[in-house]
């Protein structure tokens, strides 16, 4: 290129860049809709985003809510859904860059709750709970809203279903039946390993223990954050001490257990980079998993892997925060109608017909109802096959044939039976930490599916974790965490 | 008042030429020069508000440097650097020998037909995405299934557990992406060489020069300009390690990390938990002033040497 042509380029490319600047500045300035609005003429439309694999008949069912919704509230819905997978990032980047959102779900393990209301994505709601939702305030249980307050204050309706989390040993029915196994003395990990033995010997092409690199054996502690070193022991609830939990004796003790079972060939020798499970439960060469179970759970397993399931509880029921949060909706912080998205909420929670038209789609399309409150698939519902536990109060969905007559009653039961974890209540602030965070999470991605699948011996990894650990920060977040325990006990 | 004259007066002279780069410019206006504003969240501690993205950026809380500590903060530091730093070199020296050599065979070979079968061949996996390339390289490397096991149970030796041996990654990423790369790079050599003057070669032939003289002394020649701006705007992102290779292919297995993460894994790792915006963006401007920079200084250093083929 000639000297001559390269003077134009630069005003030329200053001349560009500067009108795209105003006009990038120009167009912001967006029309402010006023609030009013909203009857069954002229109804407003909620952009709802959910989770879940996105369905066929969506706009289907969203045409029948919306006759139904713009009739008894004035209001409509646009739902969006976004796959498991990619609902978190895509969440991240679309509350950062302020697209127009009424209503979301969140979660602790999907787009977290907490931090998000922390960073301002979520509207807070107390005002508004009293004044347009008080119908959720009677329908769920108030240990839900109680134990998702951050820093006192709620940012979104959680779902009313299954309050504590409890773990179960599931087992392949058919594998037991054929070796007559029992597993009415089984809870702990050893308790286990004679089963195992049996199927290993006499079933080559079975994986006696099914487990992914998320797997982690059940150890006698509540996290600060979710598979991450900082913990208090569960029976701390006194002291609520923060310790590293991979430094304590259980740990390796029960990693040593695991890396016996890996090497006697229990686990797959690819569990350390597995993501799922899922085409072993698929093919049904499998004998042994652990899952979180609610009651009833052995007939939904059943039902969705097309052979029996039998579990039998492998810890005891605790109230989490994570698992208080499992699921929610939250109002964005930039909702241009909040009262209506609460009003909305409120009918979702409480709503009989609205609850299962989302949940189960339009009834003699998608399912048949067999009394009242008993329903059944038909055909078309694999085009509309929702996530029941993310849309809202579990307990109004129409039961399946298979279900006893005392579920939610026998759910009620099961929330009430649940111990409350140590640090329920307690939702730490990271933000003083952020760096050591970031850097911690680095060592912690590196070792802990190795050491928690029995992978690698932990006897020689284990210190090797805890001093990378060390040197990424981990102490100074660990006395954050304490003295925002401290603060926290003495607020009580 | 003149220069703006002059100014114009070009414009109309070349309005034909200006025309063309025109969707080129507005391309990069708006998704590399515009978004050049964002910069400023690497400094913020990002924090949404409800007025929308801007209102978000301007409310924020200043943080300085802060968000950049992360990057530098333990010994992992040192082990991302060596390896993105490293790895990229490798396949930039390699990518650049195997592709003109893959170019100046294929534009050797008599039989037109055969050559574009070889060139589609080997075209094919750079349009693969990262995922299926990993799952390719699992069905070599799985421990109990893998090929390459199976092969060495024929010589009677013992299985390896490949995802967990990390002496092994740097030759496999190092043979990946080459297989991955090298197709589109040489399409791209070759149609340099098919554009040379074919009356060169025929002088050179009648001056009794054989094929090897004629690659030596015409081909590699013609072909310096291009190696050295494609090279120069490769080191450029330098820094930049392609996520894919390095997170997908080895399945994320945390035994490799001392040989497979890098600055763009780090980054991610670190932060998916947290999604702290001003983090990331921190580190996108790290790789980003480090690769302006070595753009810079080895543009100068062709430009010392070489004046006719630096970039600018």
């Amino acid at each position: 290129m000639s000297k001559s042509k390269k003077k134009w380029l630069m005003p030329l490319t200053l001349l560009l860049s500067a009108s795209m600047l105003l006009s990038a500045c120009g167009g912001n300035k967006e029309e402010s809709a006023g609030n009013g609005g909203g009857t069954a003429e002229k109804p407003v439309e909620l952009i709802w985003y959910t989770i879940g694999t996105p369905q066929k008949d969506v706009d289907k069912v969203e045409a029948e809510i919306n006759k139904y919704t713009a009739e008894k509230i004035g209001v409509t819905v646009d739902m969006k859904m976004i796959d498991f997978g990619d609902y978190n990032q895509k969440m991240q980047v679309m509350a950062a860059s302020g697209e127009p959102m009424d209503i979301l779900f969140t979660s602790s393990w999907a787009f977290d709750y907490v931090q998000n209301a922390r960073k301002g994505a979520f509207m807070e709601l107390d005002d508004l709970i009293e004044t347009h939702g008080q119908g959720i305030k009677d329908a769920i249980d108030p240990a839900f809203l109680e134990g998702s307050k951050v820093d006192g204050h709620n940012y979104a309706i959680p779902a009313n279903k299954e309050l504590p989390a409890q773990e179960a040993w599931r087992f392949n029915k058919n594998l037991l039946d054929k070796y007559n196994l029992d597993i009415s003395n089984v809870k702990s990990m050893e308790s286990l390993e004679p089963l195992l033995k049996t199927i290993k010997e006499n079933e080559p092409n079975v994986v006696p223990l099914a487990i992914s690199k998320d797997f982690g054996p059940l150890l006698p502690f509540d996290y600060i954050i979710e598979k991450m070193p900082m913990a208090v022991y569960l029976d701390d609830k006194d002291d609520l001490k923060v310790v590293n939990f991979l430094e304590m004796p259980e740990t390796m003790e029960t990693l040593k257990l695991m890396n016996k079972f890996y090497k006697a060939g229990y686990i797959s020798p690819e569990a350390a980079t597995t993501t799922s499970t899922q085409d072993l439960m698929t093919s049904g060469n499998w004998f042994a998993d652990r899952a979180a179970t609610q009651p009833f759970a052995d007939n939904l397993w059943s039902q969705s892997y097309g052979y029996p399931v039998v579990s039998t509880p492998a810890g005891d029921a605790n109230i989490f925060n994570w698992s208080v949060m499992g699921s929610m909706q939250a109002i964005s912080a930039n909702s241009k109608y909040p009262e209506k998205a609460m009003d909305f909420l409120n009918l979702l929670n409480t709503d009989v017909y609205l609850r299962n038209l989302v949940d189960s789609g339009i009834e003699g399309v998608h399912y048949k109802k067999l009394s009242e409150n008993v329903m059944e698939n038909l055909p078309e519902s694999k085009n509309y096959d929702m996530p029941t536990f993310a849309l809202g109060n579990v307990m109004l969905t129409y039961l399946n044939p298979e279900d006893p007559e005392n579920k939610w009653e026998e759910f009620k039961k099961f929330n009430e039976s649940g111990k409350p974890a140590p640090l329920l209540g307690f939702n730490f602030d990271p933000s003083k930490v952020s760096t050591e965070l970031a850097a911690v999470n680095n060592v912690k991605e590196e070792f802990w599916a190795p050491l928690m699948t029995g992978t690698v011996n932990p006897e020689e990894f284990l210190p090797k974790a805890n001093q990378k650990l060390k040197a990424a920060g981990l102490d100074k977040i660990i006395a954050e965490a304490q003295s925002q325990i401290d603060a926290w006990k003495a607020s009580k | 008042m003149r220069a703006i004259g002059q100014f114009f007066k070009n414009l109309m002279t070349n309005k034909a030429m200006l025309f063309m780069v025109l969707p080129g410019t507005l391309w990069f206006l708006l998704f590399s020069y515009l978004p050049m504003f964002g910069t400023i969240i690497a400094f913020k501690e990002y924090r949404f508000s409800r007025d929308g993205f801007w209102a978000s950026i301007v409310n924020s809380k200043w943080v300085g440097l802060q968000n950049f500590k992360f990057l530098f903060s333990t010994n992992d530091a040192y082990i991302i650097t060596r390896n993105t730093v490293l790895y990229n070199f490798v396949f930039i020296i390699l990518g650049l020998v195997l592709s003109v050599a893959l170019a100046i065979v294929l534009s050797e070979i008599v039989n037109k037909k055969l050559a574009k079968v070889y060139q589609t061949g080997m075209f094919l996996p750079y349009f693969l995405s990262w995922v299926i390339v990993g799952y390719f390289a699992f069905s070599f490397l799985s421990m109990d299934k893998g090929m390459l096991n199976q092969i060495l149970g024929w010589f009677g030796m013992e299985p390896v557990q490949w995802y967990s041996e990390a002496k092994y990654w740097p030759i496999f990423l190092t043979l990946i992406s080459l297989w991955k790369s090298v197709g589109y790079n040489s399409v791209v050599y070759l149609a340099a060489i098919m554009g040379i003057d074919k009356s060169l070669y025929e002088a050179a032939m009648i001056d009794g020069a054989n094929k090897w003289q004629q690659i030596k002394a015409i081909t590699l020649p013609m072909l310096k300009p291009l190696m050295t701006i494609l090279t120069l705007l490769a080191i450029g992102k330098i820094f930049y390690a392609d996520f894919g290779l390095f997170y997908q292919v080895p399945r994320d297995s945390g035994t490799l990390y001392s040989v497979t993460n890098v600055i763009d894994t780090y980054v991610y790792r670190g932060l998916k938990t947290t999604g702290e915006i001003g983090m990331s963006t921190a580190a996108g401007l790290y790789q980003s002033v480090v690769g302006f920079i070595l753009v810079m200084v080895s543009n100068y250093i062709v430009r010392k040497y070489d004046k006719e083929n630096a970039l600018f």
